[in-house]
């Protein structure tokens, strides 16, 4: 297949052979491994890449994926980093408005009608930057012989891929893991990696985040190796019934080589190593459903249907307990091929008489909303950034986070399980540029709205946000995401989620847009910084579904004042259940004052960058670096009330 | 005749009053300008008051406060705060108001005049429009207490009032302050969170709120302990720490200590902009406007948490040298 630059304005294109999205679990070859946390199946391609930056895609060096392509004028760049951090392209913050305002016309295809004109939006822009990335490689040893994929993390906004000259695919949805199969290009030494990616594509349309507009390889690329056997996907489905017991039922992908045979055996274990369950699969033996065939591999889907365990301890935030699960693969001599550990809890989430329940007890909500920030990086942080912020959680009586307005990274949904914080996890869906004008609602052109050219790709960010993240105990809520209006998709979007029957509930906010989406999108009525006297209105008058604040207190600079009357509302009523602060870290950027030599804060607007909404990209209940907002002492105080 | 704890010694001056005395070990020296204010404050060697203090009617604008256009409300009281005219100053002495001590009145007086309590009333008269007034009085007694009263004259038809204070501009920076109140930075809607206590703080933080903007309140304050070693007296080249205290009377006060003025705050958009920190700010507060939180684009603070103009505020302390 040979890749379109045209891809970028087609709002209908956004994956190209990307593999389909998978559960994110660790797989090993041995025990051994698996103890020690090292994998000599992965390999992380992190590090220092080559990287040239054209100002748009007609300058780009389009045959920079060759193998034999002469590097002479490219740089070196960090990968992972945002373009704009590493000094290539202008730092921008903006909040609701898209990036482009004041210096683009542009109506997202197909809108108003299809009359909005759209070919060569993004692909002949005169300003749509483009990073081209290359890494040389060579395979570690465990590596020969075996299927090698390569995994994306996070790369803003849309990429092409090649190896080895030969292209491999396309990829959109910044903020969920893209994977591709390297297998048919990839050799031992001297492989050649080559990244092409672009500011913007019709996926801006869809993120357009209230945050700094980067793009560029922000978060981990690693390789893996697969082994003859492999867990595609896993999907364990724990069952807490209200007894107390618990029930296990777990779906498996695998994939195995063509003749080959084997079993997978399942075991869950407590904390103290007891085991409460073990559970054998003969491959492909005992397979239930389909089976693909690609290549010398074949894909076969086996389930364990619900497995009875007695009693089980319940998860949730005062008691994190996590049972440990296990499938291992075995080969026909009975040698294992690899081992997958996962940690799961039980819970139960439902609506009983318009009132959330976590384990049979009413769910109130002490949360915040959670960018991920750093002053140094950006929104590329790592393990110490995430560990700070869940110590913070702790330390101050907050029990549950959004994932405002993209799934986080990996590691900080395994915080969560661990640490018992309740997940509010949402789609990686922003459009409120297509909608709030002046301060007003005008969605004439709002995107994906019910424009059926656009329910692909949000049903895609639904599916690669559910897929990654299923396993996750502390994800309470999938939320369709931010500010994006109310229409066909996003309804389209609420089936899926409400389809995989995982019982979790779905949030959506912008459903009080359009009120005829009421009992078809979002399991609770969610509003943003409504007074209390509004939220009190909703519950006094015969209110249909339960409430919460997908966004309150909005911590802008010295803030937090008048909690208390939010607060009151959870003892005045069971359907309020709490909310969500605006937000966790202040949003500004660690820079040398040229005039004072100071190592100094920047914001929006400090970069030249127009328009720009400037301050308003710091409402932290921590500042930039991390540490707390006098602020903080009334959150801890308040959300200490209801724990 | 040399000061002593019996009775405070009073200098008529032709237009300041001037009040010296002992407490203990340590001696003490105010003078009152007829035109000015309370001018100078020296304890234990050291000067307080680089200006005299005034009335505070502005706080930095917050976040919040932009977002609700507050400051399109009560811009007023940005000026008010700037700028005041002192209208007219009383002398009250043991009790009793004497006629103004100035020449040819103060002739009558010698260098030996003493007294057991003074007490000085200051009235200003803002520009805001429609005018108010507020008095500010000094008691002092004979331990060279100071009771210091503020009151404000509401009046119809004024915008709402981001403070009501007493601001004292010292000449240098403080070392430290502690003080007896609440944990970190309060305001009247943000206070539930705060732990009662004794607290230190080192320097002057300004609080890092990415614009400048108000902070560093403490509500519900007993007392307050301002520590400085320097000073600007060329002659005095040790530097020897020194204390002033505050102390609650009826009700406990709010004050903060900065090393800005409001106006300083408001015109910087990041803190490296902010001017070589070099005098104390602390001022004490009668009545604070909350923060409010609801939102940053219009919400106004809850009700309970304003500062109604029309309505008279008073508060009092006590300043101990």
């Amino acid at each position: 297949m040979k890749p379109d630059i045209k891809w970028l304005d087609n709002p209908e294109v956004f994956r190209v052979n990307v593999l389909p999205a998978c559960s994110d679990h660790q797989f090993y070859q041995s025990r051994e491994e698996m103890k020690e946390g090292k994998n000599s199946l992965s390999l992380s391609l992190n590090g220092t890449w080559q990287f040239l930056y054209s100002k748009n895609a007609k300058e780009r060096p389009e045959e920079f994926y060759q193998s034999d392509y002469a590097e002479r004028t490219f740089e070196e760049i960090k990968v992972p980093c945002h373009i704009e951090m590493a000094g290539y392209d202008k730092i921008h913050y903006i909040n609701t408005l898209y990036p482009w305002e004041g210096h683009e016309f542009r109506r997202p295809a197909y809108s108003l009608l299809g009359k909005a004109k759209w070919e060569g939006m993004f692909s002949e822009a005169e300003y749509n930057p483009v990073g081209s990335y290359r890494k040389k490689f060579d395979l570690p040893s465990e590596f020969m012989g075996k299927r090698v994929a390569i995994c994306f993390e996070g790369v803003e906004q849309a990429m092409y891929l090649w190896l080895n000259g030969e292209f491999v695919g396309y990829a959109e949805d910044s903020f969920t893991p893209s994977w591709f199969d390297l297998t048919p290009y990839i050799k031992d030494k001297g492989n050649v990696l080559a990244v092409e990616v672009h500011k913007r594509s019709t996926a801006a349309f869809l993120e357009d985040q209230d945050f700094f507009r980067f793009f560029g390889i922000f978060r981990n690329v690693t390789l893996y190796a697969k082994p003859q056997m492999h867990v595609e996907d896993l999907w364990a489905k724990p069952v807490l019934s209200e007894d107390g017991t618990g029930s296990l039922g777990v779906d498996l992908k695998i994939s195995m080589q063509e003749g080959m045979t084997g079993r997978a055996e399942i075991t869950l274990t407590d904390k103290e190593g007891k085991e409460l369950l073990t559970h054998t699969m003969l491959l492909p033996g005992d397979v239930r459903g389909k089976q693909q065939c690609a290549g010398a591999f074949r894909e076969i889907s086996c389930e364990m249907s619900q497995r009875d365990l007695g009693k089980v301890t319940a998860w949730d935030n005062h008691n994190p307990y996590l049972y440990h699960l296990q499938v291992v693969l075995y080969d026909e001599a009975d040698r294992l091929v690899e081992v997958v550990p996962y940690q799961i809890g039980f819970r139960t989430i439902e609506i009983k008489d318009k009132v959330i329940y976590l384990n049979g007890k009413r769910l109130i909500i002490n949360g915040v909303n959670r960018h991920e920030w750093s002053a140094e990086g950006g929104r590329c942080i790592g393990m110490e950034e995430m560990q700070k912020d869940m110590a913070c959680f702790l330390r101050n009586n907050i029990n549950a986070v959004r994932t405002c307005h993209y799934p986080d990274q990996i590691p900080w949904y395994y915080l969560c399980d661990k640490n018992g914080i309740y997940m509010m996890s949402e789609t990686n869906l922003e459009s409120h540029g297509s909608w709030q004008k002046l301060g007003g609602t005008e969605p004439s052109w709002n995107v994906p709205g019910s424009i059926p050219q656009w329910k692909a790709a949000v049903l895609d960010r639904a599916s690669n946000h559910f897929e990654t993240f299923k396993n996750h105990v502390s994800i309470l809520f999938w939320s369709l995401g931010n500010e994006s209006h109310v229409g066909d998709d996003i309804e389209a979007m609420n089936v899926f989620f409400k389809d995989k029957k995982d019982g979790r509930l779905v949030h959506y906010e912008g459903v009080c847009q359009d009120r005829s989406y009421e009992d078809t999108v979002s399991d609770v009525e969610s509003r943003m910084y409504a007074p209390p006297a509004q939220i009190r209105e909703y519950l006094e008058n015969n209110p249909k579904k339960p409430f919460i604040l997908c966004e309150y207190m909005h911590d802008m600079g010295n803030s937090i004042g008048g909690m208390g009357s939010y607060i009151k509302l959870l003892d005045e009523f069971e359907m309020y259940q709490g909310g969500f602060i605006w937000d966790f870290i202040d949003q500004a950027i660690l820079v040398t004052d040229a005039v004072t030599g100071r190592k100094v804060m920047r914001y929006g607007g400090d970069f030249d960058d127009r328009p720009s909404d400037y301050e308003f990209s710091g409402n932290g209940i921590v500042f930039a670096d991390r540490s707390e907002k006098p602020a903080m002492q009334e959150v801890r105080y308040y959300y200490g009330l209801h724990k | 005749m040399a000061c002593t704890n019996k009775a405070l010694k009073i200098v008529y001056g032709d237009s300041t009053l001037g009040i010296h005395g002992m407490c203990g070990e340590k001696d003490f020296h105010y003078i009152f300008s007829y035109a000015k204010g309370f001018e100078s404050l020296v304890s234990d060697g050291k000067e307080w008051l680089y200006r005299s203090p005034v009335p505070a009617f502005w706080r930095a604008l917050t976040d919040n406060d932009r977002g609700n256009s507050f400051h399109l409300k009560s811009g007023m009281w940005l000026a008010a705060d700037m700028f005041i005219r002192c209208i007219g100053a009383r002398v009250v002495a043991d009790g009793a108001e004497i006629p103004m001590p100035v020449a040819p009145e103060n002739n009558k007086y010698s260098d030996n005049e003493t007294a057991e309590s003074m007490k000085i009333v200051y009235t200003y008269e803002t520009i805001t429009v429609p005018s108010v007034q507020v008095q500010v009085s000094y008691e002092v007694d004979i331990e060279g207490g100071i009771m210091v009263c503020a009151h404000y004259f509401g009046k119809e038809d004024l915008p709402q009032l981001p403070v009501f204070g007493l601001r004292f501009l010292m000449p240098t920076c403080a070392d430290k302050f502690v003080y007896e109140g609440l944990s970190g930075e309060t305001y009247p809607d943000r206070m539930a969170g705060g732990i009662k206590g004794v607290y230190e703080v080192e320097g002057l933080p300004v609080t890092p709120y990415m614009v400048p903007q108000d902070c560093g309140m403490h509500m519900d304050t007993t007392w307050a302990e301002i520590y400085r070693s320097s000073e600007l007296d060329n002659t005095r080249k040790e530097r020897k720490q020194t204390v002033l205290r505050l102390e609650a009377c009826e009700k406990n006060f709010a004050f903060s200590c900065l090393p800005y003025t409001p106006c300083e705050l408001e015109n910087a958009f990041h803190h490296e902009e902010l001017p070589p920190a070099r005098r104390t700010v602390l001022t004490v507060y009668g009545a604070v406007r909350g923060v409010g939180g609801i939102d940053s684009w219009g919400a106004d603070v809850e009700s309970a948490y304003h500062v109604d103009a029309t309505k008279d505020i008073e508060f009092s302390f006590r300043i101990k040298p």
